[in-house]
Parts: structure tokens; C-alpha cells; sequence
């Protein structure tokens, strides 16, 4: 028998024992009784129908789903018998629910899923680590043009190999920084991607080095966005980066789970690109990321055995050639090609997802703190009923499991309305933190793990909801409740309390998560970080310089300094080789006497002799370099140092004139003191810092421009002379300002996020608040009653309601710092290399939020204080 | 929980085995419905074994759940009705088979402890 088969059962079942009590009344009439007797004796020998019934139902063996749908049956009704309580906690529900899946459906697509849709278990990218060799050995990095071939030619495992590489390529048609991939002929068909949407993908003969063609794919995105969908783009010309590409082919947008970029061109194309190096013919330049088929008699062990193995041949070789004064020793990972199995980053994805998904946690929480509290009301005017159940035997367990159910079928029907916003919340987000994302083509759909995740919230907002009605009932003295006497125990305060302080605490924490975020953007513009930001330019130029070039680069570069100096409104310009807001690696900085590694870290910034009057950096100290100072690399010279080298070198002597070694051993003499400047992190002076002269005839460098006046007809000048020089430089010179400002736009979105989910988790906990204290001042009605005829008058209810509440918000508020703080401290840990001034709460964000959060649920206390004071005490006499 | 009601459902396990062999063993006499298979006990032990019909039927259920019996509606021979007829099994009659024999085994070690026979005494 099967359990849906129970109806049947049943009626089988009443129709058996139905004839078999006719028959004993029949037999009991042939016995001489009165038809009326008989009837009553048959009964009497049965015995009790509605027992039979249900010990024969337990002999079927499906009785605890039997209990269970009736509970959920019970529980249908009940929510109907309460829509208004009902819906309130659907929605609430939906709402955390539908937020957080929401998300994880969003982290998902972009950490989660591999990359691929087509046989995802056959897909596999490899992550090489070197040792020894001239990287950090703990880093994972990508493979040299030479070892993807010996992988693609020599491996079995692997059916096809293919090999790209992200890079950023300006589409002048676009007139701006496109998202561009360089792809092997064969990546498309490794990803899975059999058809193009029009036109056709790359020929193996588009990648042929020497001879490789100049033909460009679209994704449907930037087809759209940048060619507004024209028809007849096939065969059309584009120009990246200065060259021309012939466009063959769109690529669909839902092709692939994800797209990371707009345009693909062969990797042969690299050198075309990129004119300031050749990574395509560099024999120790690694810049490929791998990634094959298995054929599907191997497994991944076995390939990534084999791989290693033709790594190992490969570090071999390369040390016979002695390319490098390293002898580089690889390592291999082999993944199934998501974000969250990258070993570079894993770590990294995994902190992101906690801190994203944490606070959202925080909402569910309290959504279902809400819940709890209607439910806990509910279970308290259903408290004579209860009592009843319990007389009537049952057990305490069974209503638990009744309450449960309750809670079930509001989480499931939340979770179900949630399936709404998951569907929207993702592209909501992806649009607002950055409408130039829609290039990385993202497609959103959920799978497994996205049901999986919604499946674990409904259960844990379940459990999490009904623990307090559960104790409730559980706690629930049988003789009170029967006699209908509300006694101040069915409810404890410290329930109630500990409802506000919990939901103060979690709302304390979004606030500041708020607070912290908003501010951002006004910090990031409001700074001063030292040096002029209006009036200082960069100009980005990219110019090939290898040695072979060197003459006809150096010859570029004077040119375009004399027409950039031309520019009238153009004061000066400097090279310098760090850029302002990027986090550095430091170097080590010895006093003479020092061995290495007794030296301390400092940032070292190789500049020209403008440079201090280029940025507005004044000098303390000293002088600042002149023409007269020795240039030549490798030999000794005189160096600039900035008021926080000078504080950690010499704490109390004067720097001027004294010596320091670099890490490549040469010897400077300190001429001058700058002041110290807030360059790599908003908002944080910089560390020590030394300004060492650049060689005159060095290639390398930033080249920054100051100016007066308007930036607009400058910075359009300088574009000017840099065309006018070499038409394939794409440039958009800005100056720091103006790249702050486009940091503090994007900030400004994801602050938006922020407020909105903080938003909700605040009215969430108002709403809760005001609800708990209403259910409170409700239950001790008559107390308040009995006060006022005790003498009380309704000032001193009020006070007494309003202190508590006062208190309850107190403790929560504390209770929120504590959770806060650590996680603040977490976040700015892991956010240490951005430049973000994200370093702990600070007083003013905790202060700010808790002055916020305080008034709002003070403002929830009011009603129900006022209800309080209205307490008739005529009432709470006939009630005694 | 009352200390009676654990007594009476310890006395039910106890008995629970005993009244599905006896319900086997009266269906080897025959296919027969709830009613007969009731009456039937009760007259062959003269009225000592009241079965009660609170057990009785969900007893027939189990023995059905198990396999042991099968049932159907049929119309009694004698009259113009239709009852629920329940019928042994090849499986219910070993069942019997090892029913008897535990029973058998149990009965004589009872009663060995009981009434103790001449050579042990």
C-alpha cells in the first residue's frame, strides 16, 4: 500500500467495520432483542469505533506522514483563521529569504559555476606555481607561450587545449577601454561554444604565428552596446588599440556562463596590442591561463600527473638555455575552472562571500525574529486551547511538532514568493555597482546550489522561528491556562527582552555597515592627500621599449614633451614610477653598516627632477634635485626623502647629508626632506618613502602633467600631441581627480546596495521591536490596571515602559558593538591592500548609528507606552 | 504517563503475537471475515479469549501489511451480502508453522518452571 492510498484505505476500512457491526446487531437481534438494544449492545462490544480506527491506521505504517499531514492541515486553517498575522510573516520571510538567495544566486554564477555549460565535468584549467624562479613562490601564475605549446602538442589526457589571456584594449569605435581577450583558435570550441549567433569563430590558420590574421570576434553585448546591433557588422572594420581588426563574428551572450570579455582576437595579436613588450615570443614572460577537455578515458589525476610531467621536461629545458638566471621548478592545480576553485584567489572569493552574505544573514535573522514574535503572540492567545489539547492528553511533543509545522508552512510559502526576488535581485545589483559589467556577460541561472541554499534557509528560518512559541508551549502550566488566568509566567519578560536586545543588536550592525559605506564616497572626494589632484594629469602612453626601439622611443618621448610643454596652461611635467592610490611593494632600505635584511621597507619612487613642482609636493628641507645631480643608474647619487623616511631613519638627527644604501647596493646622500604625502591608502599617510632621480634616458615611467586653469582643453590638447606624434597611441589623459571621481561613483552604487539592504534589516527590526513591546504592554494590561487603582498615576507607566525599553536598546546597542567591531576589524583585513579608507568602525560611525538606531526605536516604543498608560482599571478589577 | 497504561500495553506486546497466530491459525479452516474470525476464537475457547475488536482489526491490518493474508470483498454464501473475506497465504501458513513451534517451546519451558515433573523433583 502506498501512503496516497490512504483515502481509499479509509473507506475500506469504514465499510469493513461497518458490516461486521451490522452483523453482530443482527445477531444480537437473533438473540431476542429489541432493535433499539441491539443496536446499543453491537456497540457496546465494538468497543470505541474511532480507537479501532486509529490503532488499525498505526498497523498500516504510515501514520507519522498521516500526523504530519494533518498538522500541516491544522496549520493551513489556523494561518487562515489569522491572514493578516499571516501574510505579514509570509512576507517577512520572503523578504530574507528572497534577499539572501538572491545574492547567493549572484555569487553563484560569478564564484561558483565553471565557466562552461557544455560537459562542465570534462572542462579543466590549470594553475601553474614556480619556485625559484624571479616571482613569489607562493603565487599562482599562468604559463609562458613555449609551455602552452609542449602541453597542447605533448599531453594525451587532454583532448583540446586552449590558452587566453584578459587584457584591456581602448576600441576606438567606442572611444574607450574595452574588456578584450586574447584567445587560441580553439578556446570557443573548448568552452563549449559550438555556433557563433552570425558570422563564424576563428580558423586555426587566424592564429598561426607570423602569418596570423587580423580578425576580431564580438560578444553580443558590446555588438549591441558599442555597434548598436548593426546587421551588416561582418567584415567591417575595428580599430583596437591603434590596429585594424576585421569583425567575423558575434558571440551569444548566454553561450557560456560567463563571457569575461567583450572582444576576442587571436593571441598572435599580443604584440599588435601591447606595443611596449612582446609577451607571445618571450621564452620567460608567463601570461597564458590553460585550459583543455579531458578525453573521456582519462581522469584528472592522470592528466594532472601527465602535465607535471611535461613540466618538469619543460623547467629542464629551460635551464639547459640558461633564458634566465633562475632555475624555475613548476607546480600544477588542476580545477573544473570556477572563481572559488582558482587557488590564487580561493581564499579570497570564500572571505568576499562570508562578508557579503554575512550581514544578509542578519536580515533573515531578523525577519525571523518578527516571526517569532508573531507566533509567540499567537501561541499566547491560544493558550486555552493548548491547555485544552494537553488535558485531553496530548503530548507536549506533538505540539511542538504542530507549532513546527506551523512555522514550516510560513517558511515554505516565504520561500516560495522568494523565488520572485531571486529571480530579479542579481541583475539589480549586477546594473547598479556597475552598468559597464553588462559587458562581462553574466548568466544567471540557478542551479542545484542555489536550491540547495534556499532549501537550508527555509529549514534554518523554520527552527529558528518556532524555538520560541516551542518553549512557550512547552513551559505552559496546565492548570493557569485552563482556569484562564493570565499569570505573568506564560510569557517571560526575559523572552520579550531578550527579543528587543537581539533585533537592537542586529539592527546596530547593519547601521554601521551603512553608515561606513556612505561615507565612503565623500571621503574618497573630500581628501587631501598632499599633492594638487586638480591641476596634476596623467598621460598614459604605451611605446614599444626594447632595446631595439630604444633610439626612436627616447626621440617620442622628447617630442612630446616639447609639444606637451608648448600647450599653453601646461606648467610642467615629471616622470614618475609609482601612481598615486596603488598599493606598492616595498623595497629595502639600509643605513651603511647595515647587512641585508637589516634594513627597513620602504616605497621607492623613481622620479624626474619636476617632480616635486609637478605635484605641488613642497620641500621641508634641503633642496630638490637639480640638473647638476648624477643620473646614471647603478652608481651613487643624492636622494629626496619624505618626512616619515626621515622620522624612521634618524628620530632625532637631522637627515640632510646623511647616507643610505638601496637594495641594488648604491649609495645616496640625502638632500632634501619632502613632506609626507597620503598617496597609497585614502586617508593614511604614507610610510617611508625615498625619491630616487630617474635616468634621463630611461624609458620607463608615468608621465604626469601640471597645469592651470580648465582640465577639459588640456587634457584635449595633450590627446592632440599624442596623436599628432603616433596615431596608434589611444589615450584619455584625466587627471587624479577626475579618476577619483569615477572610484567614488562606483563606491557610490554599492553604498546605494548597502543602504537599501540595511534599510530593510532596520525596519525590520523597528517593526519587531514595536511588535514585541505592544505584545508586552498587552499581556501586563492588567497589571497596568492594578497600578493605576493602586495609586499610580499615567506619567509614571509611561516613564516605566519607556526606561525599560531605554534599557532593552542600551544593552543591544553594546551588544551590536561587540558584534560590529570584530567584524569591521575582519573586513578592513581583508580589504588591506585596497586603497579604501576602511580601517574599524571609529567613533563617528558608532556614534552616528547608534544615534540613529536609537531614535527610530524609540519612536517604536511610543505607541505602545501610550497604550500602556490607557490601561482601564475597571477593566483589570472585573477581570479579578 | 500512568503506570497502568505501560502495564496494559505490556500485556498487548505480549498478547500481540499470540492473537496473530491465533487469527492463522483459524484461517486454515478457511477464508473468513473480522466478525466470523472473532466469534470463532472466542466460542472455541468458551469464551475465555474475549477478543476484542480494538486489536482484532488492526491485527487482520498488519498480518495483511506483512503478507501473511490477503483480503477481499466477497458475498457470504448464506446471504445476500458482501463481507470482507480474509484468506491465509502460502507465506502465512509457514508463518503459522513457526508460530506453533515457538509457542510450543515457550508453553513447555513455562511450564516446566510451573509444574515440575517427578524425575527433577
Amino acid at each position: 500500500m502506498r501512503w496516497w492510498q490512504i483515502r481509499e484505505r479509509d473507506a475500506d476500512l469504514d465499510r469493513e467495520l461497518q458490516s461486521d457491526l451490522d452483523l453482530e446487531e443482527e445477531e444480537q437481534r437473533e438473540q431476542g432483542a429489541s432493535s433499539e438494544e441491539a443496536h446499543y449492545a453491537a456497540r457496546r462490544a465494538f468497543g470505541n469505533m474511532a480507537l479501532i480506527r486509529e490503532q488499525t491506521h498505526e498497523a498500516w505504517g504510515w501514520a507519522p506522514i498521516e500526523r504530519c499531514g494533518q498538522d500541516l492541515l491544522y496549520a493551513l486553517r489556523s494561518a487562515r483563521r489569522t491572514p493578516l498575522l499571516s501574510t505579514i510573516a509570509i512576507l517577512a520571510l520572503a523578504l530574507g529569504i528572497g534577499l539572501n538567495a538572491g545574492v547567493f544566486t549572484l555569487l553563484n554564477s560569478l564564484f561558483l559555476q565553471p565557466p562552461t555549460l557544455k560537459a562542465p565535468a570534462s572542462f579543466v584549467q590549470v594553475y601553474p606555481r614556480y619556485t625559484g624562479w624571479f616571482m613569489r613562490e607562493d603565487q599562482y601564475s599562468a604559463f609562458t607561450s613555449e609551455d602552452y605549446d609542449a602541453i597542447r602538442s605533448r599531453s594525451n589526457a587532454l583532448k583540446d587545449v586552449a590558452a587566453w589571456q584578459a587584457s584591456s584594449a581602448v576600441l576606438e569605435e567606442g572611444n574607450k577601454p574595452s574588456a578584450t581577450l586574447l584567445v587560441t583558435c580553439n578556446y570557443f570550441h573548448v568552452f563549449g561554444i559550438d555556433r557563433p549567433l552570425i558570422g563564424r569563430f576563428f580558423a586555426s590558420a587566424d592564429c598561426s604565428r607570423g602569418s596570423a590574421a587580423q580578425v576580431a570576434v564580438l560578444s553580443e553585448s558590446t555588438w549591441t552596446t558599442d555597434f548598436g546591433s548593426d546587421p551588416h557588422i561582418l567584415g567591417e572594420t575595428i580599430h583596437l588599440n591603434g590596429s585594424p581588426f576585421q569583425v567575423i563574428g558575434i558571440i551569444r551572450s548566454d553561450a557560456a556562463n560567463f563571457l569575461p570579455g567583450g572582444i576576442f582576437v587571436p593571441y598572435t595579436m599580443e604584440p599588435l596590442l601591447d606595443h611596449s613588450r612582446d609577451l607571445l615570443n618571450s621564452p620567460d614572460t608567463p601570461w597564458l591561463t590553460v585550459t583543455g577537455r579531458l578525453r573521456p578515458e582519462f581522469s584528472r589525476t592522470y592528466a594532472l600527473a601527465e602535465l607535471s610531467a611535461i613540466m618538469s621536461q619543460q623547467d629542464r629545458a629551460y635551464a639547459r638555455r640558461e633564458i634566465s638566471a633562475f632555475d624555475r621548478k613548476t607546480t600544477l592545480v588542476l580545477t573544473n575552472g570556477s572563481f572559488i576553485e582558482n587557488p590564487a584567489i580561493r581564499n579570497r572569493v570564500v572571505a568576499m562571500m562570508a562578508f557579503v552574505l554575512g550581514p544578509l544573514t542578519l536580515i533573515l535573522l531578523l525577519a525571523c525574529c518578527n516571526v517569532t514574535m508573531l507566533f509567540l503572540s499567537r501561541t499566547v492567545t491560544r493558550r486555552g486551547e493548548i491547555a485544552v489539547r494537553l488535558a485531553l492528553g496530548a503530548r507536549r511533543g506533538q505540539l511542538a511538532r504542530m507549532l513546527l509545522m506551523e512555522s514550516l508552512l510560513t517558511a515554505a510559502i516565504g520561500g516560495a514568493l522568494s523565488i520572485l526576488l531571486v529571480q530579479h535581485v542579481p541583475l539589480l545589483i549586477m546594473n547598479t555597482v556597475d552598468a559597464r559589467q553588462a559587458k562581462f556577460v553574466l548568466l544567471i541561472h540557478p542551479d542545484w546550489r542555489v536550491f540547495g541554499y534556499l532549501a537550508v534557509l527555509v529549514i534554518a528560518a523554520t527552527i529558528v522561528s518556532s524555538l520560541m512559541p516551542i518553549r512557550a508551549t512547552w513551559k505552559l502550566d496546565l492548570l493557569t491556562a485552563l482556569k484562564g488566568r493570565e499569570s505573568a509566567a506564560t510569557v517571560r519578560s526575559r523572552t520579550t527582552r531578550g527579543l528587543i536586545v537581539v533585533q537592537i543588536a542586529l539592527g546596530f550592525v547593519l547601521v554601521c555597515a551603512a553608515v561606513m559605506f556612505s561615507r565612503l564616497p565623500s571621503l574618497i572626494m573630500s581628501m587631501n592627500p598632499g599633492f594638487d589632484i586638480h591641476h596634476t594629469m596623467a598621460v598614459p602612453v604605451a611605446v614599444d621599449t626594447s632595446s631595439a626601439n630604444h633610439a626612436s622611443a627616447l626621440t617620442f618621448y622628447r617630442t612630446l614633451e616639447s609639444r606637451i610643454l608648448a600647450i599653453p596652461g601646461v606648467q610642467s611635467l615629471a616622470y614618475a614610477s609609482l601612481g598615486p592610490f596603488r598599493q606598492v611593494p616595498p623595497t629595502e632600505i639600509r643605513l651603511p653598516g647595515q647587512a641585508t635584511g637589516q634594513g627597513k621597507p620602504v616605497s621607492v619612487d623613481d622620479i624626474s627632477s619636476d617632480f616635486f613642482s609637478t605635484f605641488g609636493i613642497p620641500l621641508i628641507k634641503g633642496r630638490s634635485f637639480n640638473s647638476a645631480d648624477p643620473t646614471v643608474p647603478n652608481a651613487d647619487s643624492v636622494a629626496v626623502v619624505s618626512q616619515a623616511f626621515a622620522k624612521e631613519f634618524w628620530p632625532a638627527g637631522d637627515p640632510l647629508g646623511k647616507s643610505i644604501i638601496t637594495s641594488d647596493n648604491r649609495r645616496l646622500i640625502v638632500v632634501g626632506v619632502a613632506a609626507d604625502t597620503e598617496s597609497e591608502t585614502f586617508g593614511v599617510t604614507d610610510g617611508p618613502r625615498l625619491y630616487t632621480l630617474r635616468d634621463v634616458s630611461a624609458l620607463s615611467g608615468r608621465l604626469y602633467v601640471h597645469f592651470a586653469g580648465d582640465p577639459k582643453p588640456i587634457e584635449n590638447a595633450v590627446r592632440g600631441a599624442v596623436k599628432a606624434l603616433d596615431r596608434t597611441q589611444i589615450i584619455a589623459p584625466e587627471t587624479i581627480w577626475e579618476s577619483l571621481e569615477a572610484d567614488a561613483e562606483q563606491m557610490r552604487s554599492l553604498a546605494g546596495i548597502v543602504l537599501i539592504m540595511a534599510s530593510i534589516g532596520v525596519l525590520m527590526a523597528v517593526v519587531g521591536v514595536y511588535g514585541v513591546l505592544s505584545f508586552a504592554v498587552s499581556q501586563r494590561a492588567r497589571e497596568f490596571g492594578i497600578k493605576i487603582v493602586l495609586g499610580a498615576n499615567r506619567g509614571t507607566i509611561f516613564r516605566s515602559v519607556t526606561l525599560q525599553a531605554v534599557r532593552n536598546t542600551i544593552f543591544g546597542l553594546l551588544c551590536g558593538a561587540a558584534l560590529a567591531e570584530p567584524a569591521m576589524w575582519a573586513l578592513a583585513r581583508f580589504l588591506s591592500v585596497s586603497p579604501l579608507p576602511l580601517r574599524g568602525l571609529g567613533p563617528f560611525v558608532l556614534g552616528v548609528s547608534a544615534f540613529l538606531l536609537a531614535a527610530v526605536s524609540l519612536a517604536a516604543t511610543w505607541l505602545p507606552a501610550l497604550r500602556a498608560t490607557r490601561a482601564d482599571p475597571m477593566q483589570a478589577l472585573r477581570a479579578e | 504517563m500512568s503506570s497502568m497504561t505501560k502495564q496494559a500495553q505490556q500485556r498487548a506486546n505480549l498478547l500481540q503475537g499470540t492473537l496473530d497466530m491465533l487469527i492463522l491459525r483459524t484461517l486454515l479452516y478457511g477464508p473468513a471475515h473480522g466478525h466470523q474470525i472473532g466469534k470463532h476464537i472466542q466460542r472455541t475457547t468458551n469464551d475465555f479469549l474475549q477478543t476484542q475488536h480494538g486489536s482484532l482489526y488492526p491485527a487482520l491490518h498488519r498480518l495483511e501489511r506483512r503478507g501473511w493474508v490477503t483480503s477481499k470483498w466477497e458475498t457470504a454464501p448464506d446471504r445476500n451480502r458482501e463481507f470482507k473475506y480474509y484468506r491465509l497465504t502460502e507465506k502465512g501458513k509457514k508463518q503459522l508453522v513457526v508460530e506453533e513451534s515457538q509457542w510450543k517451546q515457550m508453553a513447555e519451558a513455562v511450564a516446566r518452571v510451573m509444574w515440575p515433573t517427578a524425575e527433577e523433583s
